[in-house]
């Protein structure tokens, strides 16, 4: 799983912190996924994707 | 309930149960502990004490069961709990199996047949609640 989580994240202009709140995980939880060493249940990129305001899961998660 | 989830974190590196995470669990600890020795200390029959220290003890593992349960955790804390519990689990089925055995052949070696039934029934036990979880899941999801 490759993700532009930090990327839109940073588009944005929010921290890591305030993305967990938002879709309600931990920080740790958010590094993980931007360091692309955790995939996601499909309810939680669905979450991220909206919290990034992204159209697509496919826009923020991609498959290496 | 008294003491609150937030107020805890999971313990993760030193065994099961969690660990004050802020002042108001540090306050919670410190309370508990300080009820018991005054109940201890009190003045009083050993009847009243006794059912005191009982009152204290279930309220004490209602709130803990309570905490437990309710501590916030993530999918990924979730999936990571369930994993390192089910290697714990191994861990400790190996042991207790190598325990068995190893009770079995020295009491045979003594010419009787003995193993601790404890151990017999902790394992039967574990068999009984890895049947009933996964009943409950298939038929969950």
């Amino acid at each position: 799983m490759e993700t532009k989580i930090a990327f839109y994240r940073n588009k944005l202009g929010i921290t890591q912190e305030q993305l967990a709140e938002l879709v309600g995980v931990s920080r740790q939880t958010i590094i993980s996924l931007e360091q692309n060493r955790y995939n996601p249940s499909l309810l939680l990129a669905h979450k991220i994707t909206k919290a990034l305001k992204q159209g697509k899961i496919e826009e923020v998660f991609g498959v290496k | 309930m008294i003491g609150k989830p937030e107020w805890f974190k999971r313990r993760k590196y030193t065994g099961w149960g969690f660990t004050p995470a802020t002042w108001q669990g540090w306050a919670y600890i410190t309370a508990f502990v300080l009820l018991f020795f005054l109940i201890t200390a009190l003045p009083v029959i050993g009847g009243l004490r006794t059912l005191l220290l009982v009152i204290l003890a279930i309220i004490g593992c209602v709130d803990f069961i309570h905490i437990i349960i309710k501590m916030p955790r993530d999918e990924r804390d979730r999936m990571h709990e369930a994993i390192s519990e089910r290697n714990a689990l191994w861990a400790i089925l190996a042991v207790l199996t190598i325990g068995i055995g190893y009770q079995a052949a020295v009491s045979a070696a003594h010419g009787t047949k003995y193993v601790d039934p404890v151990i017999l029934i902790a394992l039967l036990v574990g068999v009984v609640v890895k049947m009933v979880s996964n009943i409950y899941l298939d038929k969950k999801n």
